[in-house]
């Protein structure tokens, strides 16, 4: 049993702490960085053991011997700190076969160099047998200042990634890095100090010592600060996850003007190979770039190969707000152009043809002379003309929400329908109550409106009819209640109109509420269909009021 | 009749109701320490030492840091394996599972600590005592964890494996026991070290089968093939029978050629009695758990035989 003493006790303990601490990463498998500290451990217990085994050592080759094996453990360990680092930080795409094979090649040279050390000097150009039985060198060869740096290096490297977690928002990240953080100094300033001479040791490298304290940080590390359990790692992964996956396609150039990322959509778009495209200039891969604003929207479309896309330019500030680069996100917006054209034949359609062929019926209905059959041709090709109107209302309301949305006053627009509808249909009371407002809204909404009104005045087959018409203002908001005495909405139609589609046996009569239903939408508000009291139906339009039109007032409350 | 005593006296005399508050407390204070005992399979840190001093006492070695170093190797593995296996044994032993569960962190970082503070003071053996010492870690490790698998290996855990699994398990604990104070007092392998090897060996083989005999349900359906699972309870304990007897020979034999002295014979012989007894229980009792923590003490029985007959 060797003789105990004070430095064999502290190595001790760092051996047992260190022993313990990677058991508990062990266990931890495979969350992320879990191996490499098993590694890290593994290899500053090793070089305590071997000090322990060097002091007690019998003879001067013994201790020779367990100073060589001591190397297997000090060039573990930076570069299992530095895979500890990539991997807990979220980087692991770094840690391959070839890259732990690359890092492991000084080690290994440093291993082969110090078991084969009788044969030369690289590795120790002198080293001395103390009054203690430690074996140190007192002068290292050149080599032994390779390992060194390296050593330094590995562990600047390794500490980068980990900054990052001590400005970290979540005070969980802030205690893991600065408990990992404090793990690394505490060896590295030891050995700092050894190399310099500065910490009297007794011809001890008391670096091992130092890591006893890494080994109670990093125990700390995963308990209190619940290392593996709260892991950093998918952040870096998830966010390239999300600007590799995005549909949209986005391409970032510095502030030359070149391209330094793309996502997967982003180089399909663009008919180009992420690996050419890195590095390019972003006038030889993007099209038509030189169109591009400094920040915001493209104002058009920019073709490319395979669509028509909406170009997002965001500008990219750093800390001080200076701009260092661009993000471009490209939009398809080809399907969408598509629909418009069709909408505009659709219009077309609806405008001249329908219009025309009507009149015609209307034409030869009249040569035919007078009769109920006459007048029934009549009625038809009226329906046939208004539903071709209420599908150009649509077209309307959906070119509407196209472009900016135009603003004009509610009580003009109120206004307008009710004229149309008081022409159209005399014999119908029209009530509104209280005074007009200069609130603007979105001027689509006549159409919305007129419809309204012109239902709630068309649908009623009693004596007396009324419409009642009110409509207030407040908090950002207009709202409209269109109420009638006739017999209300057919609760078959109002669920269709619910559900937002037809099917071919799940369908509505017309248009009209379709009409009002995408108007409102578009505008951005919302339509409640309700009873209304003493009969009848009220219809509820609420949109927002456009905010650069003027202070809004409000209407006095109808009847409704 | 008691009851009326006991409502004569407790009012009147209040040293009664304090004594009876005390013994109620003292008595779940005892029942949560056996369950902790027990579920964290701190009790074989005694048994464990008990065997190492009985290896000691066997070859005469010097007293040594030998047993505390296998006590706590083997808290830290049967704790470890606990903690790793709390899933699975919710089936099979609910309430240990739920002790486990409860403490999982505690035992975890525990025996962590345990086989770090057995390494470090195998350290102090050297390096045959540091590599005895990782010996049964090593073992868990590939005996109950797929890190095989974790590397490319086509290999299945030994735990998994017929007769191997008891195989690996008697092979670490019967190194751990003999070679661990070998390697502290830096003596050689002798004849008897030997025996003791193979009495360990096929002893632990035994105690490891018995408390499968409750398992094996469990082992069934998660795949592990043990001999109760494999061949059947009642086949089992013939096959513990076997192996008991076999060892009784083994022991005479080694007494016979001069290989063990009559006290650790008789003692151990007298130890195998009581394991065949034991056998003859296996799968005849619901006291799983009392039949196998008796089988691990019929260790503290062959030493104090021993020492008894060494001293008259």
């Amino acid at each position: 049993m060797a003789h105990v003493t004070p430095l064999t006790l502290v190595l001790a303990a760092s051996i047992a702490i260190g022993a313990a601490a990677a058991i508990l990463a062990w266990r931890a498998r495979p969350e992320p960085g879990a191996v490499p500290l098993v590694g890290l451990l593994a290899g500053q217990s090793w070089w305590s053991t071997c000090l322990i085994f060097q002091l007690r050592a019998p003879d001067a080759a013994g201790k020779l011997l367990w100073t060589e094996l001591a190397w297997f453990g000090v060039v573990a360990i930076p570069v299992s700190w530095l895979l500890f680092a990539l991997e807990y930080t979220g980087r692991d795409r770094y840690v391959t076969p070839r890259t732990v094979a690359a890092l492991a090649v000084v080690p290994a040279a440093t291993v082969a160099l110090a078991l084969s050390g009788q044969y030369h000097d690289l590795l120790y150009a002198e080293t001395v047998t103390g009054s203690g039985g430690v074996v140190s060198v007192e002068q290292g060869g050149p080599w032994y200042w390779v390992v060194a740096g390296y050593t330094y290096l590995l562990g600047v490297l390794g500490m980068v990634p980990l900054v990052g977690l001590i400005t970290s928002d979540a005070v969980a990240f802030r205690g893991q890095g600065a408990a990992l953080l404090a793990g690394l100094f505490a060896p590295w300033l030891t050995n700092a100090g050894y190399l310099a001479g500065v910490v009297p040791t007794l011809g001890v490298d008391p670096t091992p010592v130092g890591f006893a304290v890494s080994g109670v940080l990093f125990l700390g590390a995963l308990t209190r600060f619940r290392l593996f359990g709260v892991s950093p790692a998918p952040n870096t992964r998830a966010r390239q996850l999300v600007f590799d996956r995005m549909q949209e396609g986005a391409v970032v150039v510095d502030s030359n003007d070149y391209v330094v990322d793309l996502n997967e959509s982003g180089a399909s778009l663009l008919e180009t190979d992420p690996v050419d495209a890195l590095g390019r200039a972003a006038t030889d891969v993007v099209p038509e770039y030189d169109r591009l604003p400094d920040d915001g929207a493209l104002d058009g479309h920019l073709d490319l190969a395979d669509g028509a896309y909406d170009v997002t330019v965001t500008r990219i500030d750093n800390a001080r707000g200076n701009p260092i680069g661009r993000v471009l996100t490209f939009h398809d917006v080809s399907e969408l152009l598509r629909q418009q054209q069709r909408l505009t034949v659709l219009n077309r359609v609806l405008r001249h043809n329908v219009r025309t062929e009507t009149n015609l019926i209307h034409g030869y209905a009249d040569r035919l002379g007078d009769g109920p059959d006459v007048e029934r041709v009549k009625a038809r090709a009226a329906r046939i003309e208004e539903l071709g109107e209420k599908g150009r209302d649509a077209i309307a309301t959906f070119e509407a929400g196209r472009g900016a949305v135009d603003g004009a006053p509610l009580a003009d627009l109120i206004d307008e329908a009710l004229a149309t509808v008081r022409e159209a249909h005399p014999q119908v009371a029209v009530d509104v109550e209280g005074a007009a407002t200069d609130a603007h809204v979105a001027t689509h909404l006549d159409i919305v409106l007129e419809n309204l009104v012109e239902n709630a005045a068309e649908h009623n087959a009693g004596e007396q009819r009324h419409v009642w018409v009110d409509a207030s203002v407040g908090d950002g908001r207009a709202t409209v209640t269109v109420a009638d005495d006739g017999p209300g909405i057919d609760q078959y139609e109002l669920g269709v109109l619910r559900g937002g589609t037809e099917t071919p046996l799940e369908h509505g009569s017309g248009l009209g509420l379709w009409v009002v239903r995408w108007g409102v939408e578009v505008a951005g508000g919302e339509v409640r269909f309700a009873e209304r009291t003493g009969g009848g139906t009220a219809v509820t339009v609420e949109v927002p009021v456009l905010e650069d039109e003027g202070p809004a007032t409000e209407r006095d409350a109808g009847p409704a | 009749m008691s009851s009326k005593t006991r409502e004569l006296f407790a009012p009147a005399n209040g040293t009664v109701r304090w004594y009876h508050s005390l013994v109620a407390a003292l008595t779940r204070a005892g029942d949560r320490a056996t369950d902790a005992l027990l579920y964290s399979s701190a009790y074989l840190v005694v048994i464990a030492m008990v065997e190492v001093a009985t290896v000691m006492f066997a070859l005469g070695l010097p007293p040594s840091p030998a047993p505390l170093v296998v006590g706590l190797v083997a808290f830290a593995v049967y704790a470890g394996d606990r903690v790793a296996d709390v899933d699975t044994d919710a089936a099979t032993d609910p309430a240990q599972a739920a002790f486990v569960r409860r403490h999982e962190t505690a035992l975890s970082v525990l025996s962590a600590a345990a086989y770090g503070l057995a390494i470090a003071i195998a350290v102090f053996g050297g390096p045959d005592a540091l590599a005895i010492t990782l010996f049964p870690g090593a073992m868990w490790v590939l005996y109950a964890t797929d890190s095989l698998g974790e590397v490319g290996a086509r290999v299945r855990r030994l735990k998994d494996v017929l007769v191997v699994n008891s195989v690996v398990v008697a092979g670490a604990w019967a190194v751990a026991l003999l070679f661990v104070p070998l390697a502290f007092a830096d003596a050689p392998v002798t004849a008897t070290g030997a025996v003791v090897f193979g009495y360990f060996f096929l002893d632990t083989f035994v105690n490891t089968e018995i408390p499968n005999v409750a398992d094996v349900e469990g082992d069934r359906e998660i795949g592990v093939r043990t001999l109760p699972v494999v061949f059947g309870v009642r086949r089992t304990r013939h096959v513990l029978y076997g192996l008991d007897l076999a060892l009784v020979a083994f022991l005479v034999v080694a007494y016979v050629r001069g290989a063990l002295s009559f006290a650790l014979a008789a003692a151990a012989v007298a130890g195998l009695g009581y394991a065949l007894v034991l056998a003859a229980l296996v799968g005849r009792t619901d006291r799983d758990r009392l039949l196998g923590v008796a089988g691990e003490a019929k260790h503290l029985l062959v030493l104090g035989l021993a020492v008894a007959f060494v001293t008259l």
